[in-house]
């Protein structure tokens, strides 16, 4: 692949990003909510398990957009959401730290 | 030399980038479905010479889906790589034993995800 075509490549991942970066702020947005009830201890299984595939789907995709350590962070969340009880209230602070970091670099793609 | 490849994927974003990867760095001829179900009436249509399948999705999963496929004769004989965002071992085990081609991780690379593929299938 030369330059020009790893170029229109690049854009056209851009326009994807751009396209699709609605989905990534609503799965960022899922896990917020989802620890704000864990705050509150009111995180029903629904909940439990939406935060968990969003964790999931952004741990598949923030890597292909470029977002590496996105995904390492949202892997962590999914794995603290996973299984058949709440995650423990003392990890709620990195929860909300994985959370915030989700959160400024899905917005610092462009 | 071209191919023709069937992504079924219900996640709208990989399945777009899955897509314009392989059809823009390889050229290859790319379908999609975006569900287990359609992805079997659409392999047993297009007949290609790969499929890309993601693990889970709601309704019939990646594994019931290849399953299924086994069962057609019209697609038994297509080769089937499973695309998943597991990276458990016991999962990989379990995936490995169903008798795919081979296992891909997300996040993929687009710009190496087409020569991935064409390692694995020995198309290069």
């Amino acid at each position: 692949m030369d330059t020009r075509e790893q170029h229109t490549m690049s854009e056209a991942l851009d326009r994807l990003w751009n396209q699709f970066r609605p989905e990534m702020d609503e799965r960022v947005g899922l896990l917020e909510a989802a620890n704000q009830a864990l705050a509150a201890n009111k995180l029903s299984i629904h909940q439990r398990g939406e935060a968990n595939s969003a964790a999931h789907k952004l741990a598949g995709v923030l890597g292909t957009f470029g977002l590496t350590k996105g995904t390492v962070l949202a892997r962590e969340a999914e794995v603290m959401y996973s299984g058949d009880a709440d995650p423990d209230p003392n990890s709620l602070s990195r929860l909300n730290e994985i959370a915030q970091q989700l959160k400024a670099i899905v917005a610092s793609r462009k | 030399m071209s191919h023709r490849i069937l992504i079924i994927d219900d996640e709208d974003d990989i399945r777009e980038v899955a897509a314009l990867s392989l059809e823009t760095v390889a050229g290859w001829e790319v379908a999609v479905a975006s569900s287990g179900a359609q992805g079997l009436v659409r392999a047993a249509e297009y007949n290609p010479d790969a499929i890309l399948l993601d693990v889970m999705m709601p309704g019939m999963d990646g594994p019931s889906t290849f399953r299924e496929l086994r069962k057609n004769p019209l697609t038994a004989g297509i080769p089937v790589l499973l695309l998943t965002a597991k990276v458990q071992s016991n999962d990989q085990r379990r995936f490995a034993d169903l008798g795919v081609e081979a296992i891909l991780f997300k996040p993929f690379d687009p710009l190496t995800l087409s020569s991935q593929i064409a390692g694995i299938l020995g198309w290069n």
